[in-house]
């Protein structure tokens, strides 16, 4: 239930700050590019449109939410509240990936993708993993400029080489989980059931990091300054 | 309600908590004296789960801290210096979401902000309060759980007269309700005024630890300052039980030269000055 009240506050707390609204321009803009392109580039075209904005934005957002939470001192309460650190991140990676989702799947639809399915699992697996490394690099920063700082490096491991595996054929950069992530994305995996294995336990990898890094920052918070 | 015994804690090579020991009973009010860095916050950290690397024991509510589950902050109820609010959202919707995070009844939120006046901003965006109303929002949203402990941070910081008397008439009403109280505070006033022990903590020890009067009575002695006409104005000082020795007092009396009379006696600040040679600033 506890789970259920945290998810929603975060909904809450994203459409407050515009979130939501954000990306129902957004969506609108990507339809009206997808619609304008010719049909045989639309599905490929949409395939990177969600993976590097949709499903990615959990990078960029959860460094904003972190970020929110850190100066209005919301996190010191939360240290002091029965929640578990696992409930707080999974409401977060949850609730936007809920965005993500509604996104992806409008342009998904709008495109004609032939694999709903896997732009589903594909998107949620990716927003997932973006939102634990946006999770990750936002517990040890305390402005936006050190966030963007080190997001960068980030953002060009992420989307690089999945990216060019659209265009280049590299063994290498198959063994890569982020291109897995595209793969899936884009219904261009070779093997549906070991792309997702792979991606799931980069999950798994990221997810631990991601407890262990928050749980240091809670404790960082919460004490008196006197 | 909470022991502390044999406390000691580092962060680095050097002892910052040194051997530490108190107790507080339950519906007992103790406050937390002393100046910056002197280890208020890391007592309070320690006592609130948040560090769990230490010696010796801190016992809150049955828990050693260090092995605490979640479970443990059903209980506990944390009221920070600064507010620790959603700002976008109401008053309303941050006690709701607060609430919902406890697995037991919590308290009427309609009572809560009423108990403190801001039942007509209950709805104002939070961003949109002032000090004073962000400060008596965040005190109900450490009694939204109805917590057996309550942990304050300076809760009069901030406020006028008025709303800091309300703010104090509403920690004596919890301390009423059989609630254990912790304060911490730079207001010796306050302290001595709602405070049933006081410790006053510098360099990671507890120096002195009695009720507020008892440290009074015991460090101080009443004063008598008078002033007199004596070729322009003079003052002089006595203690109170000496007064029958002062013979100056006994003349000027005698040739009614005695201007004004007053007698007064040391406050906690003063006593805390004595017996740490600092002061609280």
């Amino acid at each position: 239930m506890r789970m259920i009240h945290l998810i929603k506050g975060d909904i809450v707390f994203q459409i407050k700050y515009g979130f939501y609204f954000l990306y129902v321009v957004f969506t609108v803009l990507y339809a009206f590019v997808l619609v304008i392109l010719p049909e045989t580039w639309q599905e490929t075209v949409a395939s990177i449109m969600i993976y590097s904005d949709p499903a990615a934005m959990g990078l960029f957002f959860m460094g904003a939410i972190i970020l929110f939470e850190k100066s209005q001192r919301v996190l010191n309460s939360l240290a002091v509240s029965p929640i578990h650190i696992s409930e707080y991140i999974l409401s977060k990676i949850i609730s936007l990936a809920l965005i993500s989702e509604i996104v992806a799947m409008i342009l998904a639809v709008i495109s004609h993708h032939q694999n709903l399915i896997m732009v589903f699992i594909g998107t949620l697996l990716s927003s997932f993993i973006f939102s634990l490394l946006g999770l990750i690099v936002s517990t040890k920063i305390h402005s936006l400029n050190q966030f963007i700082l080190w997001t960068v490096p980030v953002e060009i491991l992420c989307f690089v080489p999945p990216l060019a595996s659209i265009f280049i054929e590299n063994q290498y950069l198959m063994v890569y989980p982020m291109t897995h992530c595209l793969s899936l994305i884009n219904g261009k995996s070779q093997n549906d059931l070991l792309s997702i294995l792979i991606v799931v336990i980069m999950l798994v990898c990221l997810w631990k990091i991601a407890v262990y890094m928050t749980k240091k920052m809670w404790k960082s918070v919460g004490g008196v300054h006197l | 309600m909470i022991e502390v015994k044999d406390l000691q804690f580092s962060y680095n090579k050097n002892e910052f908590i040194k051997e530490i020991n108190f107790k507080v009973e339950k519906g007992m009010i103790f406050g937390f004296l002393g100046p910056s860095g002197a280890g208020k916050s890391t007592l309070q950290k320690i006592l609130t789960g948040l560090i769990t690397n230490y010696k010796g024991h801190a016992i809150v509510n049955g828990v050693e801290c260090k092995h605490h589950t979640n479970a443990f902050y059903e209980n506990i109820g944390v009221d920070f210096e600064f507010p620790t609010l959603y700002e976008k959202l109401t008053a309303r919707e941050n006690l709701k979401f607060f609430a919902s995070l406890y697995t037991h009844q919590t308290r009427s939120i309609d009572q809560l902000l009423e108990s403190v006046g801001l039942q007509n901003d209950a709805d104002k965006k939070v961003s949109d309060y002032s000090k004073g109303m962000k400060s008596r929002l965040n005190f109900i949203k450490a009694l939204i759980n109805d917590p057996d402990i309550l942990f304050l941070d300076e809760p009069t910081s901030g406020l006028d007269p008025t709303n800091s008397r309300m703010m104090k008439d509403l920690i004596l009403l919890e301390k009423n309700k059989g609630k254990t109280i912790i304060l911490t505070t730079h207001n010796m006033e306050d302290a001595t005024e709602l405070c049933d022990q006081v410790a006053f903590i510098i360099n990671g020890q507890i120096c002195a630890i009695d009720s507020p009067q008892n440290l009074i009575l015991s460090h101080g002695a009443k004063q008598v300052t008078y002033t007199y006409e004596d070729n322009g104005f003079k003052t002089a000082n006595c203690l109170l039980q000496q007064i029958s020795d002062d013979e100056r007092l006994h003349q000027l009396m005698q040739q009614n030269k005695i201007l004004s009379i007053h007698s007064s006696e040391p406050t906690l600040n003063d006593i805390f000055i004595e017996l740490t040679g600092r002061t609280l600033l």
